[in-house]
């Protein structure tokens, strides 16, 4: 099978030759590469092809195209200040956010009745005062002409993009950078019809946005990121109420439109594992990062989508090559049973992942996962 | 009068984070004459149920926040009436998130409890040098430092921090704490740190339990 035979036929919920590798790639690419963070994160061209060494190195058959450590979309797409390496941080670290609440209450209001654009533009007006509009706009158009032409290198080489659009799976992860995470918490309670009526318009703008772009690069799945939605942050109460419509609402609208939602959920999801079981059979991939229980989610959504994950960070940071070895045969015999399991990296890989480490995700893909 | 009945239903209120009944149950008790200690004891009451209900899964952290939230605006309307009582620090903690780590929300709901608690905090904020965590040990002679990272990169300046204040002859007069995303009780013995605190709640106990406060779960 290619690379991409393998994704489809995990993701359709049939048996691939084997299991597919696809670690979480941004900043260690970098590393690996031999060029500075903050070119990885400033520099298209350096860009992609320290992801096309990589990628080819370890032999993957999916990888991101960085974009989670890519400096214009994190500046336009990502509520709080960016904090660069070799800018504002030492060199060769990852990026960090200040998150100090850009966002005031009135500010839904502009949302429901003006849509994302001019909110996005007001909001990252606050952070960036030094950016201008205009500078935004030919900023976000150029990197939708990159992502395409990147996605296009990576398939001549073999290896499938991971996602062609990255999108918060509610609107709430993004209001709770924006206005910060106690705020944002607290207006579940104190606004929570404001905050329903702006999320709806923010869903429907954004399910658009990223369709749009999906359609021009051709790269038919998204990344659905979901964090501070989790039970680690919110009451069931309000997850059924307010966030859990939401996701449902992107994943189904993505599903109908063809494309395959990559649900990236970040922290211990565990307790709303069951929520899951109402998207669409078949047609999603859950990406988990270590600290929800992987295998409750075989078992309780094994059967209706792809589960990805999840060597954790400490692991590959601080374990030792046998340690990685030992958790990836681990998964592979337990969650990929069957199929329907992708080998990846619990989040993204650390800067201080060591080598011998992500080449044990490839030794064991290669050793322990083939089904046939 | 007041009589048991009131003070069990302002601990009731503030577990069940019904702030417009705290704030009420507040002004009558007020009204009534009650030692505002004796209010301040009720609404500590509440915040246990809090934690453990948190502990138990069925609040998370919003919850938290809210109950800090009613607690300081409970607080911040009984403090006037104190007069001469003296609503005692239960003790000091350090805390602060180590240097080449800008990430304090863990932190920062450690700290919101550990005062809720009754203890004084000296939070130090985020990316902090190892000297400022031995300057503060030295200045306020705490007995409890927290220390906390998300990043992987971050962890190993908690051991550095822990060296100097080896080095600086303090270790011995200050037992450590760590926590965030990525630590764990496996890395904290590596490193010499005395306790992991999986959570706010656990950071709390902690502290509870080495200042001796009854009630530690």
């Amino acid at each position: 099978m290619t690379s991409s035979e393998r994704l489809d036929a995990v993701i359709s919920g049939t048996v691939p030759d084997r299991v597919p590798l696809a670690p979480l790639l941004d900043h260690w690419a970098a590393i690996h590469s031999g060029i500075s963070v903050y070119d990885l994160m400033t520099d298209p061209d350096k860009r992609i092809r320290a992801i096309l060494k990589t990628a080819s190195d370890f032999k993957w058959d999916m990888t991101f195209l960085a974009d989670t450590a890519n400096e214009t979309l994190l500046r336009i797409g990502v509520a709080a200040r960016l904090k660069m390496p070799g800018v504002d941080l030492p060199a060769n670290c990852a990026h960090q956010f200040e998150e100090t609440g850009f966002m005031q209450v009135s500010d839904y209001a502009l949302l429901e009745t003006q849509g994302v654009v001019p909110f996005f533009l007001a909001i990252v007006g606050r952070i960036y005062p030094e950016m201008t509009m205009e500078r935004a706009l030919a900023d976000l158009a150029r990197v939708t002409e990159e992502i395409k032409e990147h996605g296009r290198l990576l398939r001549q080489s073999g290896i499938e993009p991971a996602v062609g659009f990255v999108i918060p799976g509610c609107s709430f992860e993004y209001f709770s950078l924006a206005r910060g995470i106690s705020e944002g918490l607290l207006d579940l309670r104190r606004h929570p019809e404001t905050m329903r009526k702006a999320g709806k318009r923010y869903c429907a703008d954004m399910l658009a946005m990223a369709i749009s772009a999906i359609v021009q690069n051709g790269i038919q799945r998204v990344f659905v990121g979901l964090s501070r939605s989790s039970p680690v942050f919110v009451s069931t109460k309000h997850f059924e109420t307010i966030i859990l419509p939401e996701i449902e609402y992107i994943v189904n609208g993505f599903v109908n439109a063809g494309i395959t939602p990559v649900l990236h959920c970040d922290t211990d999801w565990t307790k709303f594992l069951p929520y899951f079981q109402k998207f669409p059979a078949g047609k999603c991939i859950l990406e988990l990062d270590g600290f929800t229980d992987i295998k409750a989610a075989k078992e309780i959504l094994g059967k209706r989508m792809a589960i990805m994950g999840d060597v954790p960070s400490t692991l590959t940071a601080n374990g030792t090559k046998d340690e990685v070895l030992d958790y990836c045969r681990n998964l592979i015999k337990t969650v990929g049973v069957g199929g329907g399991f992708i080998l990846s990296t619990g989040c993204s890989i650390p800067v201080n992942a060591k080598e011998e480490n992500i080449l044990a995700l490839t030794e064991a893909v290669e050793e322990w996962g083939w089904y046939q | 009068m007041t009589d048991n009945q009131d003070h069990n239903q302002l601990s009731r209120s503030m577990a069940e984070l019904d702030e417009g009944s705290v704030d009420r149950m507040i002004g009558r008790l007020l009204l009534d004459g009650v030692a505002p200690l004796e209010i301040i004891h009720d609404l500590t009451a509440g915040m246990e149920d809090v934690s453990r209900l948190y502990q138990e899964e069925e609040y998370a952290l919003g919850e938290l926040i809210y109950a800090g939230v009613i607690f300081k605006n409970a607080m911040n309307r009984i403090r006037p009436c104190l007069k001469n009582e003296n609503a005692e620090s239960r003790g000091i903690v350090v805390m602060g998130t180590v240097k080449g780590d800008i990430h304090d929300l863990g932190k920062n709901i450690v700290i919101m409890l550990l005062e809720c608690h009754g203890f004084g905090v000296i939070d130090l904020g985020v990316d902090v040098p190892r000297e400022r965590f031995v300057n503060a040990i030295q200045q306020s002679g705490a007995k409890l430092l927290g220390m906390s990272a998300l990043l992987t990169t971050a962890l190993p300046e908690m051991q550095e921090v822990i060296r100097a204040l080896d080095h600086a002859g303090l270790r011995d007069q200050v037992r450590i704490m760590i926590g965030g995303a990525t630590a764990s009780g496996k890395f904290g013995k590596e490193i010499g740190a005395d306790f992991y605190g999986r959570d706010a709640v656990e950071g709390v106990n902690i502290a509870k339990h080495l200042y001796h406060v009854e009630g530690v779960s």
